[in-house]
């Protein structure tokens, strides 16, 4: 009889161990866990001056293996002068990240213990680290010590995890240290390990077995360029002691996790995302389900720490204390102007002047009984998730160094953003960083202190550069404009430029695909495009119909899934376009040559061709790959030129006359279903030929064939969402836009109703499309785009999505009033056409799907990505308009009409359509004295005492605005001074457009859509917009800043 | 995102084993005289108890052939074997009906064994029990014993993924113990396939219950030193060009567990012939 007893003698060779951990649940379940670890002797050191490891490298199933990483030729510094690796613990890896991922720093082991506690801790950290080790350039290593029996630390009885991992720690580093000096005798070379801590008591602990250790700050500083490194580790790391000196604390503590998720489910707290008011720094709002609208958060105590995009946990506060949203301007830069960095008020979190601010703000709530309820206030308890990135922006000027020198000083960080507070930054380099462009970091923010800390991270150049100026707007807006890697490159055709559609018809590239390349096709683009998507034919069949084509670039027979190419343009997901630059999804090989549907030569292209009636009904659609030839490239006002020419008689010209004929029996269709008509017509800059300066900013021009192109385009696009819904209807790529909630149009339709009477209906895109095209004004024609430009921003955007993850009548597009919807029609520029010409070509049978897009998890990964990307190249195509409008602009007197779009009891908003930007005039930038006024809330209007007597504007008035040179100075009083003399005979109320583009930046972030505005002329104003010329020393100029003067209405 | 890298970018899996690695293996026969045939087999930390009756008269009506001896299997999970407790039912005497080999409905198992459901888990046993007898009908020279039962109970004391695999092994070494005629060893092992980043997959020999939980993977066991697989068991899904990879994998870890058993058997008996039980 043999007993069951465990056999530890049997096992071979290794010993084994597991561990056995009970675990009981909050409900009292108790869960019994053992895990197994194989302990083993083959864990290679990865040092490639060591040669006894070599024989423990071991491949995987296909018997690739991995040479060793660490190189013979360890780096030294000042601090350890002799060649050595570095291990740091997790906590550097926590803090330093950013210090690590500098190139000056290399050939690193991460021992397993720190990865699993890091990961553990932050998985964006964890993913950071883990791209750093696959990359290879910097020679990281992963060496797994909690799996080499030499390096295996068991917990003991009573010892913390967390002392046991320091251990583990620490074990590793003596293991490789005694391995290295072994090594060293068999070559000769000596190679030393340092553990890199900021722990002092594990550094001591380390000493005491005899392992080199040191601070990171220490080592860091032993570098060459130790200034730079040294600003980069954390803020929070030097917090850590300081911390428990402080005693007074600003802010109130956060709850904990728990009391928070007990709140939020039992319905006493809520979860939502933090957004700053864009005019208002100090009112916040989050948006939560259980309110149908947002609720308030005003002042720094109430807001408590969290930053734009945080996802916070919020307690509503009492009825009585529930206030209007703010009707005042309140701007940080101006409010904070004289808060020093170097001490940190105690007094208050809130100065005297903001407080006095909100006040104001309170009475003026009270005073407005009459108009609606009061909107729900609350206050920040928790912070969920901290939503950080990189910030850009420039050092406070203010905070300038009065003296230069290297020594550590305090500064403020003005980010371009200005939803996000000022970040407080320690540097050495202060005095060489004024007047650039920075990227930082956030750190932490404490209670004790008003702002949050962060640390510096790189330069980008000199403000108001054309290429820091582009490179802050690209980070800003996290555009990848790296130049492709090798690895994407090697995935083009070999041909290059030469590459042909294959002669051979038996060619296997040419099976399943149609020859349409007698067809009399044609493209219509904007003018100088060269990335051309899209080609177009028709032409009038025997029996009285029309065959209609609309035939895409095949991008999916050049990008293959699953190769470098593929991953990048997913990474990427669309093309970015600024106003000098164009950052491609796919090489220019691809983009703008052989995928591109160029005149006079062939192309491969995926086909949607439909049997029309007459009527603009679909009788039959078919769907091909093919090969196309086009016959001419228009842009297009040469189209529209070439239709209108009655002497052009050519079956092109017919075909084209064809095709516009349909396009508007389509388009009423649409309307008829209530499209809504939110067309967005741009600005366009018109820049020197050589020097590329721009000169002049023009609106674009809306043609019937922008419109005809337009309409074919979605009615492919309708066509594929139902083909791809239908033959995979959990995974197809498709896009939707959701009915904005009614609560969104209150605001509109109450000013609508009280300044012009006028009635907007929301029930249903139908009733809204019609409503607004009863939106007229006769006096003005430009009142309608006006409010449809306000109508769109109070509406939700389009979004993309994996058709399993939404139930069907979810799919609807308001917009367009369509059931479904994808997007097909530009694949060189967007990923998600890519995916769905992949899974069209799959349901048509013209290839298998490859398995990435069968999985509903990783579709929605992407959707989520290309959405994002999506309206990040949106904004930064925008932000770039503003900039190059901004430089087209400078030192140039232009008047120019304006409209108001939104009123504040201390300033408004004035949109300048020809410019496509907004401004925001102040009223104490009026005059040199800020001059009385009065603020109508319940009307919208807004009064001003002159000096002459007192005028007034009101929402939606037309004014004049107008662009002097500008004198240099102290913006404010320089501005005043001038005033009296600009304005002629006049006396003259003088306005400030302060902040300028900068500040109209933020509004950008805060539309979605920009469209047309039309206005009714009310009053006619005189306003002139200065520029001053790049005030030295005032690196607050990020932009030309721009200054208005206003006259007395005439 | 589980909660591990299931094979971290080194090649170690969450045990620290390699791609192409077994757990421990142990194992020991005659464990009991109660039973003409029984072994007790550690895999890992999967241990299985097995004993072995017959052949006998057959118990029910049902079990008797004319013509070969019928093959009846029970299997039974022990309360404390998973990683919760399990409490049984008044309806939950599912080990105690012996199943007759043919005339079985298949069931559709489903994946993520461990955390099952009551029917469900008894629809698994009955799953496991069917592919037990008749994976050893095929091996057993059933025919010499006409109008008689084996039967093969097995206790799992503790899971830890590969369960149905350490079954077959178990009841391999108590058939041989009983002395029941079959033509070689049944030895059985699993493989999952793990999908790197880069899509390309990774097959791993012997899942553990993380590994099972997270991958998709088959339940293999062949005979004897031949690669005729007698059994071939997938409850999840896998892409089908990855089961070839798979397959080679599982049949070198046969080939490796048929070692670990002869030598096993060897033992046992050159004890036994030392013990002068021969």
């Amino acid at each position: 009889m043999t007993s069951f007893k465990r056999s530890f003698g049997d096992s071979h060779g290794s010993s084994e161990l597991s561990s056995k951990v009970f675990l009981r649940s909050s409900k009292g379940k108790c869960t019994k866990i053992v895990r197994e670890l194989y302990l083993r002797r083959d864990i290679p050191c990865s040092s490639k001056i060591c040669t006894r490891c070599l024989a423990d490298i071991k491949g995987d199933s296909y018997g690739r293996t991995k040479p060793f990483v660490l190189s013979s030729n360890a780096p030294v510094n000042d601090t350890i002068k002799v060649p050595h690796y570095i291990v740091p613990d997790t906590n550097v890896f926590l803090r330093c990240m950013d210090v690590l991922d500098h190139a000056a720093i290399t050939d690193v082991i991460v021992l397993q213990t720190v990865l699993d506690e890091v990961r553990a801790r932050s998985l964006p950290l964890y993913n950071r680290l883990r791209a750093l080790v696959a990359s290879g350039e910097k020679r990281f290593y992963v060496f797994h010590n909690e799996f080499r029996s030499e390096t295996y630390v068991r917990r003991e009885p009573g010892e913390t995890i967390n002392d046991r991992n320091d251990r583990a720690v620490r074990r590793g580093v003596q293991w490789y240290h005694e391995h290295l000096k072994e090594v060293a005798r068999d070559s000769g070379k000596s190679i030393a390990v340092v553990m890199v801590s900021n722990d002092k008591g594990n550094l001591e602990k380390g000493k005491r077995v005899g392992v080199t250790c040191c601070n990171i700050k220490d080592y860091v500083s032993g570098m060459k360029n130790s200034d730079e490194l040294l600003d980069m580790i954390s803020a929070a790391l030097e917090d850590e002691n300081a911390k428990a000196a402080k005693g007074d604390m600003l802010y109130p503590e956060y709850y904990s996790m728990s009391k928070m998720m007990t709140g939020v489910k039992a319905g006493t707290l809520h979860q939502g995302k933090f957004s700053i008011s864009p005019y208002n720094f100090l009112e916040g709002s989050v948006h939560v389900p259980s309110f149908d609208r947002p609720l308030l958060i005003l002042g720094r105590e109430n807001i408590n720490r969290s930053v734009h995009g945080d996802q916070v946990v919020v307690r509503v506060l009492p009825r009585d204390q529930w206030k209007h949203p703010s009707s005042k301007i309140i701007e940080e830069e101006t409010m904070t102007k004289n808060d020093n960095p170097e001490v940190e008020q105690f007094e208050a979190i809130e100065t005297e002047q903001e407080r006095k601010a909100l006040i104001d703000e309170a009475k003026l709530s009270q005073g407005a009984i009459g108009e609606g309820k009061p909107q729900p206030t609350a206050r920040v308890v928790g912070v969920i998730k901290r939503n950080w990135r990189y910030y850009v922006g420039h050092l406070d000027p203010s905070s300038a160094p009065s003296v230069g020198g290297r020594s550590q000083r305090n500064v403020f960080l003005i980010p371009m953003d200005k939803k996000i507070p000022k970040i407080r930054l320690r540097t050495r380099q202060a005095s060489e960083l004024f007047g650039k462009r920075i990227v930082v970091s956030i750190d932490a923010w404490d209670r004790t202190s008003r702002y949050p800390s962060g640390h510096f991270v790189r330069s980008l150049g000199a403000v108001e550069t054309k290429e820091a100026e582009t490179e802050a707007l690209l980070l800003e807006w996290d555009v990848q404009y790296r130049p492709f890697p090798k690895s994407v490159l090697d995935c083009l055709p070999k041909e290059g430029h030469e590459w042909r559609i294959p002669q051979d018809p038996e060619d296997p590239r040419l099976h399943q695909r149609v020859d349409y390349r007698g067809l009399l096709v044609c493209s219509i683009d904007p003018l100088g495009c060269q990335d051309i998507d899209d080609a177009l034919h028709a032409s009038r069949m025997p029996n009285g119909n029309y065959e209609v084509g609309v035939h895409i670039a095949d991008v999916t027979h050049f990008v293959k899934p699953n190769t470098a190419m593929d991953d990048e343009a997913s990474v990427r997901g669309t093309t970015v376009y600024l106003v000098d630059k164009r950052i491609d999804m796919l090489p220019m090989l691809l983009g703008t040559d052989l995928c591109s549907l160029k005149p006079y030569v062939e192309r491969f292209a995926f086909s949607v061709v439909w049997e029309i009636t007459e009527n603009g009904d679909i009788v039959g659609t078919k769907f091909s790959k093919s090969m196309i030839k086009s016959r001419e490239a228009f842009s297009y006002e040469q189209a529209q030129l070439r239709i209108d020419d009655k002497n052009q008689n050519d079956e092109l010209t017919q075909g084209m006359r064809t095709l516009l004929m349909l396009s508007k029996r389509l388009r009423q269709k649409r309307m008829d279903a209530g499209a809504l008509n939110l067309a967005s017509p741009e600005v366009k800059i018109e820049s020197e030929s050589e020097t590329s300066d721009p000169i002049d900013v023009k609106t674009k021009e809306m043609l019937e064939t922008n419109s005809l192109v337009e309409e074919f385009m979605l009615l492919a696009n309708i066509s594929v969402a139902e083909k791809i819904y239908e033959a995979f209807p959990q995974t197809a790529m498709l896009r939707r836009h959701g009915a904005p909630p009614a609560s969104n149009f209150e605001e509109l339709q109450n000013q609508l109703r009280v300044t012009r009477g006028l009635t907007l209906l929301t029930d249903s895109s139908k009733a809204l499309a019609d409503s607004l095209d009863r939106c007229v004004d006769p006096s003005n024609p430009f009142f309608n785009t006006l409010v449809r430009i306000l109508a769109t921003r109070c509406m939700v955007s389009a979004e993309y999505f994996c058709s399993g993850t939404q139930g069907y009548p979810e799919y609807r597009h308001y917009g367009l009033a369509s059931e479904i919807y994808t997007h097909f029609t530009s694949p060189i520029r967007r990923y998600a056409d890519v995916v769905a010409h992949r899974q069209l070509a799959a349901a048509i049978g013209y290839e298998p799907l490859h398995p990435t897009l069968h999985s509903k998890d990783k579709l929605e990964g992407i959707c989520s990505n290309i959405n994002n990307r999506h309206r990040n190249a949106q904004m930064a195509g925008r932000a770039s308009v503003e900039y190059y409008v901004g430089q087209a602009l400078r030192g140039k007197v232009i008047e120019e009409q304006g409209y108001l779009m939104r009123i504040f009891s201390n300033g408004f908003v004035v949109f300048v359509p020809r410019f496509g930007v907004e401004g925001l005039i102040r009223v104490k930038d009026l005059a040199p004295v800020e001059p009385k006024s009065e603020f109508d809330a319940e009307n919208y209007r807004l009064t001003v005492e002159g000096s002459t007597g007192s005028w007034s504007v009101a929402l939606f008035d037309r004014v004049v605005v107008k662009t002097p040179v500008h004198l240099t100075g102290s913006s404010n009083d320089a501005a005043g001074g001038t005033a009296d003399e600009v304005c002629i005979g006049q006396s003259a109320t003088v306005l400030h457009l302060r902040g300028s583009l900068q500040f109209w930046k933020r509004w950008v972030q805060y539309r979605m859509h920009l469209a047309i505005s039309v206005s009714i002329a009310i009053k006619r104003l005189s306003v002139e917009f200065l520029y001053t010329p790049d005030t030295s020393g005032s690196a607050a100029a990020n932009f030309p800043q721009v200054m208005g003067h206003m006259a007395k209405p005439g | 995102m589980s909660r591990y890298e299931i094979l971290s970018p080194e090649g170690l899996r969450t045990d620290g084993r390699r791609w192409n690695e077994i757990r421990r293996f142990s194992a020991k026969m005659a464990t009991t005289t109660a039973a003409d045939g029984s072994s007790y087999v550690e895999h890992g930390n999967t241990k299985v108890i097995c004993s072995v009756n017959g052949p006998i008269e057959p118990r029910a009506a049902n079990a008797r052939s004319s013509e070969r001896a019928t093959i009846t299997v029970d299997v039974c999970f022990a309360a404390f074997s998973g990683t919760d407790r399990k409490k049984r039912g008044k309806g939950d005497k599912y080990s105690t009906r012996p199943i007759k080999s043919p005339n079985l409905p298949t069931y559709q198992g489903g994946g993520g064994a461990l955390l099952m459901g009551r029917a469900q888990s008894k629809r698994r046993v009955l799953e496991m029990q069917s592919a037990l007898s008749r994976t050893f009908a095929s091996t057993l020279l059933t025919a010499l014993h006409p109008r008689s039962e084996v039967h093969i109970s097995l206790h799992i004391l503790s899971q830890d993924g590969s369960i149905l695999a350490t079954c077959v092994n178990a009841a391999t070494l108590a058939l041989v113990d009983a002395g029941v005629p079959m033509t070689d060893y049944v030895t059985a092992c699993t493989v999952a396939s793990y999908t790197n980043p880069d899509e390309s997959d990774e097959p791993l020999l012997d899942m553990n219950s993380a590994e099972e939980m997270d991958l998709p993977g088959i339940t293999l066991a062949t005979v004897g030193r031949s690669d005729r697989i007698s059994l071939l068991q997938l409850e999840t899904k896998v892409r089908l060009e990855r089961l070839e990879g798979m397959l080679a994998v599982g049949l070198d870890g046969c080939g490796k567990i048929r070692q670990l058993l002869d030598e096993v058997v060897r033992e046992h008996g050159n004890e036994m012939a030392r013990m002068g039980t021969l």
